[in-house]
């Protein structure tokens, strides 16, 4: 287990590492412009365009400019380790900004998570435990409109409803737990909210199917004709089976907010990753972009391995060896 | 005479679809003494398994219709609630499914499994329930009962698997044991110890138990009675003699027909029924059988033949005259055991 | 006995304090509204947003070259020798008036040498709390030619006063600038200059600390570090321990400002109200907050809401626009100020069919201005231009209209007058008929609205019978691509331009000056007025000058016109550059403008008092009033 963990962190090195190069290479063949020009000003003098050029270290081959980045990272630049350059835009150092800005995407990736998960898996649960009942109908209706209803129309609409018309919430923006629970809470529960609707609609039909499959399986027939409880039944025997698929595509599904939950973030205010990526490619920041890819990259390479491991606990079946 | 442990009384069960109503057991009526071991025969759709299965009311009792009477030590198993129903489940009913790989929980450890059905109907502790577990693989002939109690249901082989759920359906001592088709999926040598196993257990153990089967020899060496069953219909009831030596319907025939023996000559090939099962939905009209009977005349078309009394224990339902069954059965069907 | 004296006058000022936070409540509510002259209601914090800032330089007013970033220089945080009104345009607001200086200066008699005496209790803010001196306006221009510091419109000096290159690699006194003390300063010119006390309001020019400014020596490093000596001060300005070494100062950036979040300017507590102009703002308000807010939506209804009090730079969505607009109670909230900025058509003079300058006046005769303008929003956001400069830019140009039409609707039948006389109207029935008015791009905008505006344009080519080929990019794209002299697009919608100052040289210098806006990759002479042989050939052009000036003559040329207007006195300078706008207009013809465009303003209810700043195309901060009476707070 040890060498196969090894390996695949290996594995997930590589896979960063072709990340930064493929995105560099697009960086510097797409024709996005010379982010050079950007910060030079409006008729910029050839020398100025030189010097900004020189100062933002566009002067030298894209290759050598990788080079030079991938070594900052695994050996640190001035700002310390790792080595994530600075904005051209603030000429900000990336490492704080990127990690604090990452701590409050987790932040809301993870409560957006907690609540798509409680309300997802009950609902498929139910559903399936009932199919083509009144429940299971108005469950299926709202995950079917859940999944539709996409979040730039869904986050102006809560934001109307519940700040502008009813008063109930204070608004956009992020306040840190810091500065009070209420606070952080009232801001957070929107954008939550709203993120974690299509979530849950898409796990609750995942749940009814993989839970409905299950219940069909033999050995749920098996623990019937043991004498357990249906409460046993589905609880033990048949979530157990039919929840384990759905912990590989939770653990994609979070490490993908992780990387930023663009939108969300934009309606909302909220100071992530996913709001920085927006200024970041509207402003040909490259070393933002690339470090939010390794971000993004790294969070869905990590959790396809942490999935795989929790498999091999969760499914005796599976082994690496 | 003693009272039936289980008896069926004219039990009707069918499934409506949108095809039209599945009648997968099309009357049914048996009873089985203690410690009596009855075979069910039939091909795969024939009911054989449904009816068992409504039994134990492991069928959805919200998508089927079941009519008529199952009773069980005296109660209508089919009126009791299901709170009721889960106790004689797995205590006094202990049943036996045909793959053991897909019927034990692959994410449990096999001694658990056991443990959990000792716990699900006494009161006992966990150390207690799962020391009967280990003590219960032992008794089904598995070595290192102890070890294999830690280990999950791949980390067994087919026959082991077998015999860790014969090890669950007997662990509380149940009455009866519903073994449903439970060496199908086992090699020919593997098959046999199953067998030995589950005669073995059932002389121990006291129960009566119901061997469902599409395969006559299997209940040839195992059984006491043995009912057909086809298309939902009993087609044949008798002792293993009866059905033995004087199959009184021509399905019977076919059945026995299909049956490799040692001593077949090689020149004489397998006799297989021809033609398919009916559908269930549309069972034809009279004999269901006539559409497969090489026998079948007018009468088979119309009238749907009666399960008749032959002698005191063995009836069939065929419109055959008595003479005629008895003359074909004295040229075609080789009987030899 | 001390300590208790300190005591009484600690609570002697709180009491004070108390009254006068009082005082300043009863106030504002008494004065809800703007009364006019004198009755403004005084503290509160003003509360915008924006979606981003979009500096060009990070902030650092050396090199900042962002209109936006100007005003809060010019209106709060900085001072140099002159400053504006910080008002609308016919208020004053394009004339430079003595900010550091006491009085404009004294200039010599062949307009080279300009002395200026300054205030002497002048502070920069803390934590450097010091007086001013001319050293500290003459360390600007220090910078401004250091070239790693890579000054954006260093032009405007370097040439200009004697010493100046923009490209020393160090540090050094400029030999054109002498400081004979701490309050006199005088510029010795290499030739007469008569805007350059525009350019001296520019905020490169404002005094700067060298005790800090030390540390940041490249492009944009000072941004986070700007010490005031204006009015108002970056919040936590006070907390940089500037005895540090310079690596350690680099480490803690004011804490008030943070690029990505909001800055929070709170008044500068070394600031003496009598050491500056009073002309040049209020200061109404007790402190500035700007928050960056993605969603550009929710910007307008939090100032519909309260909880901001009007908006920064966005553009509001037109539903807020419509309420805003019809709504009475709202109605002076809503506020549309002449940007100075002309939209035009920018025609190639090396492109067929647009070498030929009869092509380029029909263009101009027949684009219906008025459509452009309702399709670009309305009156509130365009009005249709009639020439180059807008007339607050060159008051000299007011009433110039070489193309006028009914309406400003396009005058067709001129247009085909024009073509008639077109090699590329074979035929001479007024619409263009050869090969090449066919299938020659147009460039045009993809983003809202401008695909309207290139519908309405496309209509009008067709009418003097163009048919170009449409191409719509979004806007970096459709810039980077005119600004490839190669490319040679022969004719655009894409490109609006806005003044750096009101001088018309200020406006025409990039634009036409072909030795300014004319580099092979970074053009902004997008028509290539002034394009030579050298040049071309510099471009990879060679082929195409040939062809055309052979055809035509030589390309027409500002450059000298350029020299000898800006050499002009200041009275005399504005009908020089409206000579060289005829010129442009009448005999070179690059350009068709269709519309001067207009700043939009959302205010609250909560602002009590607007001005609009000419100077930074912005709201005007040091103005502005509110009633909402709170403290300003960190939103970095």
């Amino acid at each position: 287990m040890t060498r196969y963990i090894i390996r695949r962190l290996l594995w997930v090195v590589l896979v960063l590492l072709v990340v930064v190069f493929v995105t560099f290479v697009i960086f510097f063949l797409m024709p996005s412009g010379d982010p050079a020009l950007r910060f030079a000003g409006k008729g910029a003098q050839p020398q100025v365009l030189e010097t900004v050029r020189h100062q933002l270290g566009l002067d030298r081959p894209w290759y050598s400019q990788y080079f030079s980045f991938t070594r900052n990272i695994f050996l640190g630049d001035q700002n310390g380790w790792p080595g994530l350059g600075f904005s051209f835009a603030t000429r900000v150092p990336l490492k704080d900004i990127l990690f604090e800005r990452m701590f409050v995407t987790i932040q809301l990736a993870v409560g957006a998570a907690v609540i798509w998960l409680l309300v997802g898996i009950p609902i498929g649960i139910l559903s399936a435990l009932r199919p083509r009942s009144l429940m299971d109908r108005g469950a299926m209706t709202f995950a079917l409109i859940g999944i539709s209803a996409p979040v730039f129309f869904l986050g102006p609409l809560a934001l109307y409803i519940f700040w502008y018309k009813l008063g109930w919430l204070p608004g956009t923006g992020y306040k840190p737990l810091s500065s009070g629970f209420g606070p952080w809470l009232s801001h957070f529960i929107l954008p939550w909210c709203v993120l974690a609707v299509l979530y849950a609609a898409f796990y609750a039909r995942m749940t009814r199917a993989n839970l409905m499959e299950t219940m069909g399986e033999d050995y749920i027939r098996t623990a019937r004709a043991k004498g357990l409880s249906e409460r046993r039944v589905v609880l033990k025997h048949g979530l157990r089976a039919g929840l384990t698929p759905i912990v590989t595509i939770f653990g994609l599904d979070l490490a993908g907010l992780l990387g930023g939950a663009i939108i969300t973030e934009t309606i909302f205010n909220i100071p992530g990753i996913g709001q920085y990526t927006i200024l970041a490619v509207r402003r040909l920041d490259l070393y933002a972009i690339m470090d939010i890819t390794l971000v993004a990259a790294f969070f869905v390479t990590f959790a396809n391995l942490v999935v795989d491991i929790v498999y091999a606990f969760l499914d005796p079946r599976v082994r690496y060896d | 005479m003693a009272e039936p442990l289980l008896e069926l009384k004219d039990l009707r069960v069918s499934f409506p679809t949108e095809d039209g109503l599945v009648q997968a057991v099309n009357v049914v009526s048996l009873s089985i003494m203690p410690g009596e071991t009855l075979g069910v025969v039939g091909e795969s759709g024939s009911g054989k398994s449904v009816t068992f299965l409504t039994v134990m009311g492991l069928i959805n009792r919200k998508s089927a219709i079941v009519e008529g009477e199952v009773i069980f030590q005296g109660e209508d198993l089919l009126k009791l609630p299901v709170d009721e129903l889960k106790k004689i489940r797995g205590s006094k009913i202990g049943m036996v499914f045909q793959d053991p790989m897909t019927s034990l929980h692959p994410f449990y450890k096999v001694g658990y499994q056991l443990a959990e059905t000792i716990l699900a109907h006494e009161d006992v502790s966990k150390k207690e329930a799962n020391e009967r577990a280990v003590e219960m693989l032992r008794t089904v002939g598995i070595p290192r009962p102890d070890q294999r109690a830690k280990q999950y249901p791949h980390e067994f082989s087919g026959g082991m698997r077998q015999r860790a759920m014969i090890a669950m359906g007997l662990s509380l001592n149940p009455d009866l044991l519903i073994a449903d088709e439970p060496t199908t999926a086992l090699d020919v040598t593997v098959q046999a110890q199953i067998l030995a196993l589950i005669d073995r257990l059932k002389e121990e153990f006291n129960a009566a138990v119901v061997m469902i089967t599409h395969d006559l020899g299997v209940v040839a060496e195992h059984a006491d009675d043995i009912q057909v069953m086809y298309a939902g219909r009993v087609v044949e009831f008798g002792d293993v003699d009866d059905i033995y030596y004087e199959p009184m319907h021509p399905y019977t025939w076919g059945l026995l027909g299909s049956i490799p023996r040692l001593t077949d000559s090689l020149k004489e090939r397998l006799r297989p029924i021809t033609g398919l099962p009916p559908s269930m939905i549309n069972v034809p009209k009279g004999c269901s059988f006539n559409p497969r009977c090489p026998y079948q005349f007018d009468r088979c078309l119309t009238e749907e033949p009666e399960l008749i009394p032959l002698d005191g224990h063995h009836a069939a339902a065929c419109h055959l005259s008595l003479a005629d069954r008895r003359k074909v059965l004295s040229e075609g069907v080789a009987i030899q055991r | 006995m001390t300590s208790r004296r300190i005591l009484a006058t600690a609570s002697l000022v709180a009491v004070l304090g108390m009254i006068a936070a009082a005082c300043g409540g009863n106030s504002n509510t008494a004065n809800p509204t703007d009364s006019g002259s004198g009755a403004v209601a005084t503290g509160g914090t003003y509360r915008t947003a924006t979606q981003e800032f979009g500096y060009t330089d990070a902030f650092d007013p050396t090199g900042e070259y962002l209109g936006s970033a100007w005003g809060l220089y010019s209106q709060l945080l900085l001072r140099g020798l002159m400053t504006y009104n910080h008002k609308n345009a016919d208020l004053g607001g394009n004339d430079p008036i003595p900010d550091l200086a006491t009085d404009p200066p004294e200039i010599s008699a062949d307009g080279l040498t300009y002395t200026f005496k300054l205030h002497d209790n002048a502070m920069f803010g803390p934590p450097v709390s010091r007086v001013i001196t001319s050293h500290d306006v003459e360390y600007a221009f220090e910078r401004i030619n250091l070239a790693s510091l890579a000054a954006q419109y260093g032009n405007y000096y370097c040439g200009v006063i004697k010493g100046m290159t923009c490209s020393e690699k160090k540090l050094a006194p400029v030999s054109g600038i002498a400081t004979p003390d701490d309050s006199t300063i005088t510029f010795t010119l290499e030739q007469p200059t008569g805007d350059f006390l525009y350019r001296l309001a520019m905020p490169a020019t404002a005094a700067i600390p060298q005790e800090v400014a030390k540390c940041f020596l490249k492009a944009g490093d000072y941004g986070r570090f700007v010490i005031a000596s204006g009015p108002y001060m970056i919040m936590g300005s006070d907390q940089l321990d500037i005895s540090q070494s310079c690596s350690q100062i680099a480490k803690n950036p004011i804490s008030g400002y943070n690029p990505d979040k909001g800055v929070t300017f709170v008044r500068n507590t070394d600031f003496d109200p009598a050491s500056a102009n009073p002309d040049s703002g209020g200061n109404y308000v007790d402190g500035v907050q700007i928050t960056i807010n993605s969603n550009v939506d929710d910007i307008f209804q939090q100032i519909q809401q309260g909880t901001l009090d009007g908006s920064y730079g966005d553009t509001p969505p037109s539903t807020v626009e419509q309420q805003f607009a019809t709504n009475p109670d709202l109605k002076s909230g809503l506020h549309a100020d002449q940007g100075d900025r002309t939209w035009y058509f920018t025609m190639n003079l090396l492109a067929p069919p647009f070498d030929d300058v009869h092509v380029r006046k029909a263009v101009n005769y027949v684009i219906d201005k008025a459509a452009l303008a309702k399709a670009y929003g309305g009156s509130l956001h365009a009005e249709p231009a009639t020439t180059i400069e807008p007339p607050a830019v060159n008051p000299a140009t007011a009433t110039y209209d070489p193309y006028p039409s009914t309406n400003s609707a396009g005058d067709v039948a001129a247009a085909m007058d024009e073509m008639k006389q077109s090699k590329y109207d074979t035929n001479q029935d007024g619409k263009c008929d050869a090969p090449q008015c066919k299938g020659f791009i147009f460039l045009g905008r993809s983003s809202s609205p401008w695909p309207n505006l290139n519908t309405v344009a496309m209509q009008d080519f067709a009418k003097i019978g163009l048919q170009p080929k449409l191409s719509e990019v979004d806007t970096t794209t459709g810039y980077t691509t005119l600004q490839s002299v190669k490319k040679l697009i022969p004719v655009s919608l894409v490109p609006g331009w806005g003044k750096d100052f009101a001088s018309p040289f200020g406006f025409d210098y990039f634009l036409f000056d072909s030795r300014a806006g004319l580099t092979c990759d970074t053009a902004v002479d997008y028509s290539l007025v002034g394009i030579t042989a050298d040049k071309a050939k510099e471009c990879g052009v060679t082929d195409q000058f040939n062809a055309v000036t052979s055809e035509f003559g030589p390309i027409g040329s500002v450059d000298s016109k350029m020299d000898e207007c800006v050499a002009k006195s200041a009275e005399e300078i504005n009908q020089c550059f409206a000579d060289m706008d005829k010129t442009l207009m009448e005999d070179i013809v690059p350009w068709a403008p269709w519309g001067w465009g207009k700043n939009l303003v959302i205010t609250g209810t909560s602002t009590t008092h607007y001005e609009y700043d000419a100077f930074g195309d912005v709201i005007s901060l040091g103005w502005v009033s509110v009633n909402n009476g709170l403290a300003p707070v960190n939103v970095a």
